[in-house]
């Protein structure tokens, strides 16, 4: 009886220790593991950073404009002027119906071999 | 008992062998049961003692955290980066693991020569744990130093302050030190409030801290230093400075004072005459305080925008005349007196007033006391503490009493807002935040009778070249060429302090501007010195780049500028 139990006992002892080993290992490695992610992440993290700083370097408005300032003559680039602001107000809205007697008129046009969106086509030529 | 004999003394013990056995176990259980509480006391006593070991982790006298430490990005109102944290390695090293100085002296350096060769060997020798040798590299002299292969050097990484406008927004960001501590600007407040208390606790590390939003328009502050700067070369002035504010609100939408530095090189801040002029300087803004003289005076009631004021001979005091610079020497009537800008007329009107509700009125605005912004640099104004006839005569156009243009430019932004003080701020700010710091200066009415005579000023007085730069954003303002006081004395070298206070577009007030140019020079020999001609000019400018960008579409309906005349003045 005693001597099953003792057998029993060390089988469990036994066990036991391989399984606390194998996790012990199993610890270490996840941990380096998690140390080699960590490393990168700052590492990533240390390149974002400075990616970030290019990027905002390069938005920046102090950046862009010597760029524009130095291609004005190439570009053709003017300063706005305030003629050239304007709103959707002043653009005259969409007659409500169409205008049947000028779409008439255009139709016959176009039928009698007459385009009138030609015109000024042939003007440039 | 009764065997017991003389010589009994010594007793006769028999030990059976089971029993001697009995006790030789327990003296081994004790001595056992001795041993292993000597070694348990051994290991408490080691626990004890490794509890008070207070390990080193301070790097030359900071926290290690303090030096990883990061600030909170710095962005304007649109979202764009004014101030980014970037993580660069710095190189230090532990001399007492160094085992050849001598050879990682000459290693390092080719790598970082310009590091000087008795200093480095100084720092390396010794028994010290720790010691900086460069702080700040770049990732690819980490990978260089790397390879060496030298014992005992090793990297961390610090966070370094990177401002990629570069001098653009100088007086308003700051600048930090080397340890990531704000030293001047908005970096100074923010650790002021509460980075810095994070950092010392450690909570400051990576990526954690959120952005903090400023009231400042990035592509505004941009037009303001390209055009102060093109201000300085054209008019040959010594600075130049300007700032614009959300009248409603309050928000500062840019600053800028020329010259200014390179906050990612911080020392270039030191260097004379590279002050913030908007708030930390205090200057006689001149004619600009008319503007104040007449809210003043048509608010309290004593003056109306339809008198007449004699303005046919100058104003004597003692052995004193002050008389007019633009004169006309005739009786002007109130507009007629803000658009020439005469000080005889504007002393008329203030003695109408009385000088000490003009004193008042001062004090009213604030003029009394610093302006508190969120930035530490400030300063106190010079403004009498009570007048004399005479100082309340001069201080009517701006003589003899100094404010800084940040107190000028919030006085401007209430007289123009319907009457409404509200205190600058370079944070953002609702409306209805706003709303609740509100305190009433002047009534609706004056405030509309002002823009109508700023307006008026830009149609026809001394604004008329600004106007004709901004033409269609119905800017309205008022010139001031002051004479500069050198050791107490008025300079009349020509050299003056030109500023140009405005507001557009008036017919739906929304910003207030300030523009200062110092000892401006004629552009050429046609032009002339005055404000109107470089302060003036220079408003214009700004206002015609920076208006689109604000969402102010140019009207040039003539009938706007009618509107804007109220009842009392037709």
């Amino acid at each position: 009886m005693i001597r099953t139990l003792n057998i029993v006992f060390t089988l469990t002892s036994i066990a036991a220790l391989v399984g606390v080993y194998a996790l012990k290992y199993s610890v270490e490695e996840t941990a380096s593991a998690k140390a080699a992610i960590e490393h990168t992440i700052s590492r990533q993290e240390a390149d974002l950073s400075l990616l970030k700083a290019d990027w905002a370097y390069l938005n920046q408005p102090a950046h862009v404009g010597p760029i524009v300032t130095r291609h004005v003559d190439q570009l053709g680039l003017q300063p706005l002027k305030q003629a050239q602001i304007s709103s959707f107000d002043i653009i005259p809205m969409r007659p409500e119906a169409p205008d049947n007697d000028a779409m008439t008129a255009l139709f016959e046009s176009l039928e009698s071999g007459n385009d009138p969106a030609d015109a000024p086509l042939q003007g440039l030529q | 008992m009764a065997i017991i004999s003389a010589d009994a003394n010594e007793t006769i013990a028999l030990i059976g062998a089971r029993k001697a056995r009995s006790n030789l176990t327990k003296a081994r259980i004790r001595w056992v049961i001795a041993v292993l509480v000597a070694v348990f006391l051994v290991v408490c006593g080691r626990l004890v003692q490794l509890g008070y070991v207070d390990t080193d982790t301070t790097i030359e006298g900071q926290t290690r955290d303090l030096i990883s430490a990061t600030r909170p990005p710095i962005l304007d109102r649109n979202g764009m980066e004014m101030a980014v944290d970037i993580r660069v390695p710095s190189l230090f090293a532990e001399p007492r693991r160094i085992i050849d100085v001598d050879e990682a002296v000459e290693k390092i350096r080719t790598v970082l020569p310009d590091l000087d060769r008795n200093w480095l060997r100084n720092r390396l020798e010794g028994n010290k744990g720790f010691v900086w040798i460069k702080r700040e590299l770049t990732p690819a002299i980490e990978e260089k130093i790397m390879r060496l292969g030298i014992p005992g050097l090793d990297f961390l990484t610090e966070s370094k302050r990177f401002y990629p406008g570069g001098s653009e927004a100088s007086h308003i960001l700051g600048a930090v030190n080397i340890d990531n501590q704000g030293i001047a600007g908005i970096e100074r407040s923010m650790d002021k409030e509460d980075v810095a208390l994070l950092q010392s606790i450690g909570l400051a590390r990576g990526q954690a801290l959120a952005p903090v939003n400023l009231s400042i328009d990035l592509r505004v502050q941009h037009a303001m230093h390209d055009q102060l700067a093109d201000a300085l070369v054209r008019y040959q002035a010594v600075a130049a400075a300007g700032a614009i504010m959300d009248i409603h609100t309050g928000e500062v939408i840019a600053m800028v004072s020329l010259p200014d530095f390179d906050p990612n090189d911080p020392s270039t801040a030191l260097v004379e005459g590279r002050m913030n002029r908007i708030t930390s300087g205090k200057f006689e803004l001149g004619s600009t305080f008319k503007t104040i003289a007449f809210a003043a005076a048509l608010d309290s009631g004593s003056v109306r925008i339809g008198d007449s004021f004699d303005a046919r001979f100058g104003v004597r005091f003692g052995r004193f005349t002050i008389d007019d610079f633009h004169g006309k020497h005739r009786i002007l009537s109130v507009p007629e007196i803000y658009k020439y800008s005469s000080n005889i007329g504007t002393i008329k009107m203030m003695q109408t007033m009385g000088k000490d509700n003009y004193r008042a009125f001062l004090t009213r605005l604030g003029f009394d006391d610093p302006l508190v912004t969120e930035l530490p640099e400030r300063t106190t104004t010079n403004v009498p503490k009570t007048f004399s006839e005479i100082v309340a005569a001069t201080a009517s156009f701006g003589h003899g009493l100094s404010i800084t243009p940040m107190h000028m430019l919030a006085a401007y932004a209430a007289l123009a807002n319907g009457g409404n003080y509200i205190t600058p701020t370079f944070y953002r700010r609702t409306p209805e935040e706003a709303q609740a710091l509100y305190r009433r200066v002047v009534s609706p009415q004056t405030s509309a009778e002002i823009r109508s005579l700023m307006r008026l000023n830009a149609l026809e007085g001394s604004g008329t070249r600004m106007n004709k730069l901004s033409d269609g954003y119905r800017v309205g303002g008022k010139t001031g060429t002051a004479e500069k006081v050198v050791n107490g004395r008025y300079v009349t070298n020509g050299l003056n302090l030109n500023v140009f206070a405005s507001v557009f577009p008036l017919d739906a007030p929304e910003y207030a501007m300030i523009v200062l140019v110092d000892e401006p020079k004629r552009e050429n020999a046609q032009s002339g010195d005055t404000a109107g001609w470089n302060a003036g000019e220079a408003t214009g400018r700004i206002v015609a780049r920076i208006a689109p960008m604000l969402g102010i579409a140019p009207n040039f309906d003539n009938s706007i500028d009618d509107r804007l005349v109220p009842n009392s003045m037709r």
